[in-house]
């Protein structure tokens, strides 16, 4: 496969250079670029600095700085200060998470509505996952797969509304029911964790699906027909063999949707209802205001931050345990 | 036993496609109800409402603005995050898996986080709300995605490639501007697409960091708030179908790349 491919990038390359020889040779002997080389190229150090210097400098900056400058304004007394004032370090904003339920209750029930999503996801959506994997031919497959790719490129509000069409008191399931005659009134989906949870799991399904797809495709067939061979059920097949091969894409689709999940602000805010505020909520309010708020929001933001990273990262030490358990 | 398995399985994958589709295909329906009043039953038909968005110039804008800001970020992305894919694939060196991971890092933290970190860092610069926040926060966040894809393609360049063109006389530079670059075309092509969605739909972070003016997603979420309007409908259909348009033809032209390499 590979050799083919060299072989034709390879015609390619010939052809390119015969016709634009002209060009790139005028180029490759140009003053300036001829100075360029020399300067970049004079010894591996120099080379590699230059390669380097920009993209370090950018990580720096722009990936790590914006985290940096959160955590330094959450441990500060009042954000942002006018000039003249002295500023002080403290750690009044933490300790104000825990002084009061409004703050931490969000906090929990983000937690665990994301670990419960993440886990209804995992179920919905492993069996179509097996299902292409496993029961569709290779070029329908990719078809298959394609036509669920494509709602997933609308964006996170479209699709939030869509449900909230659904759902509705005049929605298309309410009407459905009524239609059926099994309801009078209208049941109210909306506004409570249901609507939210399933806008949720509507909106992080192919996250999980994208990494057990690939696992479970990885798994070679005859695996499990040799464990058909030698008597073992549907059920001993799916729990001692696939199951156990495709714990490194259930590891990674979990985390991806568990930190997904906690970063939702405009779903529980379009779905959900009082009952079921958020902390992602929680936080933004801070921001909502003039700004002597911010160090509060940003140390809540730090604790939410820390909390999703504890809690994958011990998940993802479960899974490799567990994996390493079944190879003994 | 096997071939009920199957039916069930099949089963099982056809309602989550309903799962997945049913909800768009009522919104694009009721995009088409002639009637103020959003639900169903839909007793009869109207274009009014596409009539209506086309012929307002502030929502003509936001999509204008939209559109702006994802190719503007989407710029910035690719040429960092091609930047960093070559700093990092085939190479070690002290300090590599620190790179990676903070590389990695804007993909990572949490939308609502992400938004916060940048608001509070954007007042830090000096950089006001609006426009250029928006981009700039765009273009940090899509790095990642850009930087994965690529590192991926160029894990598969030959490297006898790069030798054959420096055994022909070719310096570094000019090897990398004719053998590396040309190579890396469709993962690039791929990656600015992902970005160009990723942009146009992205809420969190442009909420947080835009100004006055709005963009798309911020528009109908405003929408939604102060009330359903039946407008949304025919605003959120038109932003479907120019996504989805985008995304099916770059899934094509990467499908079309791949077989030709492959034959």
């Amino acid at each position: 496969m590979s050799l083919v491919g060299k072989e034709e990038s390879e015609k390619n390359a010939v052809a390119h250079s015969r016709n634009g020889r002209p060009f790139w040779g005028r180029f490759s002997s140009w003053k300036p670029y001829q100075t360029l080389l020399r300067f970049i190229t004079a010894s591996p150090r120099r080379q590699f600095i230059i390669l380097a210097a920009f993209p370090i400098l950018w990580l720096l900056t722009q990936h790590l700085g914006p985290m940096l400058q959160m955590a330094r304004v959450s441990v500060l007394d009042s954000y942002p200060v006018a000039p003249g004032t002295p500023q002080y370090l403290t750690l009044d904003n933490y300790f104000r998470f825990f002084g009061d339920h409004i703050f931490w209750m969000p906090f929990f029930r983000t937690l665990t509505f994301a670990a419960i999503f993440t886990f209804c996801t995992l179920i919905l959506t492993y069996p179509v996952a097996y299902f292409l994997a496993r029961h569709v031919s290779r070029q329908n497959q990719m078809l298959m797969l394609l036509l669920l790719l494509i709602p997933f490129w609308v964006g996170e509000i479209v699709r939030t509304y869509a449900i909230m069409i659904l759902l509705g008191n005049t929605g298309a399931i309410n009407l459905a029911l009524k239609w059926l005659g099994l309801i009078e009134r209208p049941i109210p989906f909306m506004y409570t964790s249901f609507s939210m949870g399933l806008g949720i799991v509507y909106l992080t399904a192919l996250y999980m699906l994208l990494p057990l797809y690939s696992s479970l495709e990885k798994l070679p067939k005859s695996y499990t027909e040799v464990a058909a061979d030698l008597g073992a059920g549907a059920w001993t097949r799916f729990r001692r063999i696939t199951l156990p091969l495709t714990i490194e894409g259930i590891s990674s689709g979990c985390t991806l949707v568990f930190l997904i999940s906690t970063g939702f602000y405009a779903t529980p805010v379009l779905l959900g209802g009082p009952s079921t505020t958020v902390f992602a909520e929680t936080i933004a309010g801070f921001f909502h205001y003039a700004g002597d708020e911010w160090p509060t929001g940003a140390a809540f933001a730090v604790i939410m931050f820390g909390a999703a990273l504890i809690i994958t990262g011990l998940f993802q030490k479960l899974m490799k345990s567990l994996r390493k358990g079944d190879a003994k | 036993m096997n071939r009920r398995n199957r039916i069930v399985l099949a089963c099982v994958y056809w309602s989550f496609v309903l799962y997945i589709f049913v909800p768009l295909i009522l919104m694009i329906m009721m995009g088409f109800k002639n009637s103020k009043f959003i639900g169903f039953p839909i007793r009869s038909w109207t274009l009014d409402w596409y009539v209506r968005i086309f012929s307002d110039t502030e929502i003509l804008y936001t999509f204008g603005f939209s559109m702006f800001i994802a190719i503007s970020s989407t710029l910035i992305s690719v040429i960092i995050g091609t930047w960093i894919a070559v700093l990092l694939e085939g190479r070690k060196f002290w300090g590599w898996s620190i790179i990676f991971s903070l590389m990695i890092l804007p993909a990572l933290v949490p939308g609502i986080i992400s938004a916060i970190a940048f608001r509070i860092y954007a007042r830090w610069l000096g950089i006001e709300p609006g426009m250029g926040a928006i981009i700039w926060s765009h273009a940090v966040h899509n790095v990642p995605f850009v930087t994965l894809v690529v590192m991926a393609r160029l894990s598969t360049l030959p490297k006898s490639q790069i030798e054959a063109a420096r055994d022909l006389g070719a310096d570094p530079l000019m090897a990398f501007i004719r053998i590396t670059l040309p190579y890396l075309v469709p993962a690039i092509l791929g990656a600015s697409v992902f970005c160009l969605l990723l942009s146009f739909d992205d809420f969190v972070r442009s909420f947080f960091l835009g100004g006055y003016e709005a963009t798309l997603p911020v528009l109908i979420f405003a929408m939604l708030r102060s009330g359903m309007s039946p407008e949304i409908n025919a605003i959120a259909t038109v932003a479907l179908v120019l996504t989805a348009a985008i995304g099916v033809w770059a899934e094509r032209f990467t499908r079309r790349t791949n077989r030709g390499e492959l034959s």
